[in-house]
């Protein structure tokens, strides 16, 4: 099997830059791309269950708004870093990566996490004021907090499969 | 505003979406992929290296075909002492590895033999 190979022009384009050559040339880039993407997402992710569970009644006692101001730059940080590292162990590999359909998922999910976040934030958040401490979580925002516990789990899960097929 | 039942259904929706990448998954090209029910050692000829991320590989040519050969990670082949350069067009290699299930002619190899030591990949 030719790994050198077929796929969209901009895959190919990006695998040929300057760039995909050095991140396969260089012996060390490529395993610290590697290594950062998996620390961000373990923070992402983390932060993201910890907010998620709070949402769904655990800890009722903390208030929503202060952790909120905590756990949610940590996540968009977190995602931040994952998203540049990713686009780097991409464009090593770009066509063979595409072609591999287990990615493609992955890239689905992580935009139903994005849509989620938007939705959460516009609908139910607006109101956090009158659930902040010690009250259940409108249905909603409950099943946000589903929602998105599955597509960052379901999108670590896939990223960490495109390896295996 | 919202349906009692939706919670349960994302939910599904969720799982659904997971399990639906298998099937399609199977037929690629991954560390499963691979028959490691039969060890193959193959003597050859390299005709090509290629010491790139995320794993190098060679093309052999060995009992009358072209094999398309995976090694290990640029990195771990260096600190094993197969350093770029040392895999060389012309050279005559042995190894042993795993055929892939649906690539007659590919094989990831768990160990090389050159210029007179074995290697270990994995």
């Amino acid at each position: 099997m030719e790994h050198a190979g077929t796929g969209p022009g901009w895959a190919l384009a990006l695998e040929h830059s300057a760039l995909g050559e050095t991140l396969r040339q260089a012996l060390w880039l490529y395993p610290a791309a590697n290594v950062l993407h998996v620390l961000a997402v373990v923070a992402m992710v983390g932060s993201i269950f910890a907010f998620d569970l709070r949402i769904m009644g655990v800890a009722r006692s903390l208030p929503l708004a202060a952790l909120a101001r905590l756990l949610l730059p940590i996540a968009a940080g977190g995602f931040a870093v994952a998203a540049v590292t990713g686009f780097l162990l991409f464009t090593a590999d770009a066509t063979a990566v595409w072609n591999n359909p287990v990615f493609v998922y992955k890239l689905g999910l992580i935009g139903l996490g994005l849509v989620n976040i938007v939705v959460f934030h516009l609908i139910p958040w607006r109101g956090v004021e009158t659930w902040n401490t010690d009250l259940p979580s409108p249905g909603l925002a409950v099943a946000g907090a589903f929602v998105s516990a599955a597509a960052w789990a379901g999108t670590a899960t896939l990223g960490r499969l495109i390896a295996y097929f | 505003m919202i349906l009692p039942n939706s919670r349960k259904t994302l939910a599904a929706a969720a799982v659904l979406l997971v399990l639906a990448a298998t099937p399609a998954a199977w037929a690629h090209h991954g560390w499963g992929s691979y028959d490691s029910t039969a060890l193959t050692t193959l003597d050859g000829t390299v005709q090509s290296v290629s010491f790139a991320n995320p794993h190098a590989s060679i093309q052999l040519e060995s009992q009358g075909k072209t094999w398309f050969i995976v090694l290990a990670p640029p990195s771990r082949m260096t600190t094993r002492g197969l350093p770029d350069g040392t895999l060389r067009q012309g050279q005559t290699v042995s190894l042993d590895g795993y055929v892939h299930k649906g690539e007659p002619a590919e094989l990831r190899a768990e160990r090389i033999r050159v210029d007179g030591k074995s290697v270990e990949l994995r």
